[in-house]
């Protein structure tokens, strides 16, 4: 360990060196590196934002009730108790005409002076019920069989795209994620490979000196940890980007979307990724080195 | 120091580089291996190397027994002997101080006495001067010292020079033999070998081994 730190500058300057001598293949691996990175975020990001969208749907899962027009106070009151008594309604709310003018007022922000064009409130009072969204189908057909009701305004179809989605992503995140693991080990094995080759020379009269493969690999391990983390970097700063970029975009274009916050988001994947890279280029290096060491 | 006792070298595409050696080598000892090019003077020095493995005999170089399943011990005999290569193998790109500092970096000692011996050493063959300065841009002579500085800073045992008078002309090439003897003392051997033996003939001191065809023909003792 002594050895190791009193050649720490040593290491660093050989890695350097190691770094020059291919210099344009090095920093075409760092791009294609980040770019690898960089896919593998969006997939995560991808997934992640769906899976908060489906979790934040299913806590707020409600179905709206409209009754018949016209209907008494008394009647809308003892639907209202029918309906609380089903199974799986954890809460039923009367939301009046003026509660629903507000909150699309609310919904709508700057754009809400549209609503200004109607002469009158165009909205319907109705029932806000909260459920358990696993008793869907069951708390439905109860309410269907109730009286006075006219029309049931459900999210079931967009919850089960949702969850669909969330799988498909699931499956191709993970598929995404091993692929460009690999790609990635392949990527800087070969680069170690190549840099061995480059400076057999040099290691071959290390050896003849007596160095230690440790020694003579080190330099090689810090040069593979190097390109996936200036790597893993790059595609730090294309994801910080891409996301500044998209939420501005998308924010404003899917109101109703709950994305999940983007400094959370673009701090958890980019330190995912820093993590990531490290590992990988310290596994690649080995690989690099392992598969050189016959030769 | 070195014993080898019925050694035989046959390479793989079935040359028979050394034949039924024996010979040893003490400490304190200066060594000139003599003879032709091709004779086998450079297989001799890779087996005391650990370059090579005996095919058949036993040789033992500091009492490390020169076999290919002991590499550690290879490596451990590297690291106790200055080998000064006939092509040098000095690392290009880097400076003669870096590449004396090379021969000392893995043997556990601080960076500061490193730095110290290697200086030392440099300034022992004449290049205090050109310690800052890319082994490429210095000349043969220059390049030639730098490796001979590589080889003694580690204070080894046994000091080996390949052919270290090659190309050089009669004055030069006694200049360097005199600068690798010097560095002989009660514990350090220096093994040479070379196939100009004009510049043995006033040189008295010291052991001849000549080889021939892989047998070693004559060994004589010189005296002071």
């Amino acid at each position: 360990m002594k050895n190791f730190i009193s050649n720490l500058g040593y290491f660093l300057k050989e890695a350097r060196t190691i770094f020059r001598i291919d210099f344009l293949s090095n920093v075409f691996s760092i791009f294609s590196i980040g770019l690898v990175f960089f896919i593998l975020s969006m997939v995560i990001s991808g997934w992640w934002i769906s899976k908060e969208v489906v979790e934040v749907l299913q806590k707020e899962a409600e179905i709206n009730i409209y009754f018949e027009e016209n209907l008494e106070d008394l009647r809308i009151y003892n639907l209202m108790e029918n309906i609380k008594n089903i199974k799986g309604v954890r809460e039923a709310k009367l939301v009046d005409r003026e509660e629903s003018y507000r909150r699309m007022e609310e919904i709508l922000d700057k754009e809400a002076r549209i609503l200004e064009l109607f002469d009158e409130n165009p909205f319907q009072p109705f029932i806000e019920v909260k459920i358990d969204i696993e008793q869907v189908d069951e708390i439905l057909e109860d309410i269907k069989s109730l009286e006075d009701i006219d029309y049931i305004r459900d999210n079931k179809d967009i919850i089960d795209k949702l969850q669909k989605i969330i799988t498909v992503l699931t499956i191709v995140g993970l598929l995404i994620i091993t692929a460009t693991g690999i790609s990635t080990l392949v990527v800087i094995s070969h680069i170690i490979r190549q840099g061995i080759y480059n400076n057999r020379d040099q290691i071959n009269t290390l050896k003849l000196l007596g160095a230690p493969d440790s020694f003579i690999g080190f330099p090689f391990l810090l040069e593979g940890l190097f390109l996936t983390l200036v790597g893993g970097i790059l595609a730090f700063g294309l994801i910080f980007f891409t996301f500044k970029l998209g939420y501005e975009q998308i924010g404003t274009a899917l109101l109703f979307v709950p994305l999940p916050n983007m400094e959370v988001l673009v701090k958890t994947i980019g330190s995912f990724i820093l993590i990531l890279s490290g590992i990988l280029g310290i596994i690649g290096s080995f690989f690099g080195l392992s598969s050189a060491k016959g030769n | 120091m070195i014993e080898a006792k019925g050694v035989y070298l046959v390479y793989g595409n079935g040359t028979e580089a050394l034949k039924d050696v024996n010979l040893k080598i003490e400490k304190g000892d200066i060594v000139y291996i003599t003879g032709p090019s091709g004779s086998g003077k450079t297989s001799l020095l890779k087996l005391f190397m650990g370059i090579e493995y005996p095919t058949k005999g036993e040789l033992k170089v500091l009492d490390l027994p020169i076999i290919k399943e002991e590499e550690n011990n290879i490596r451990k005999l590297r690291r106790l002997i200055g080998p000064v290569f006939q092509e040098f193998k000095l690392i290009k790109g880097r400076t003669a101080l870096e590449n004396v500092m090379l021969g000392l970096r893995f043997l556990n000692l601080p960076h500061r006495k490193i730095k110290e011996e290697s200086i030392m050493a440099l300034e022992k063959v004449g290049l205090g001067h050109k310690r800052d300065s890319l082994v490429e841009h210095l000349s043969f002579g220059e390049t030639q010292r730098v490796a001979i500085a590589r080889a003694v800073v580690r204070k080894p045992a046994i000091i080996l020079a390949d052919e270290p008078t090659g190309n050089l002309d009669i004055d030069n090439a006694l200049n360097i033999m005199k600068l690798l003897t010097s560095f002989r003392d009660e514990d350090t051997a220096v093994i040479i070998t070379t196939h100009a033996t004009h510049l043995l003939e006033d040189r008295v001191e010291g052991k001849f081994i000549k080889v021939n065809n892989g047998v070693i023909a004559v060994e004589s003792r010189g005296e002071a």
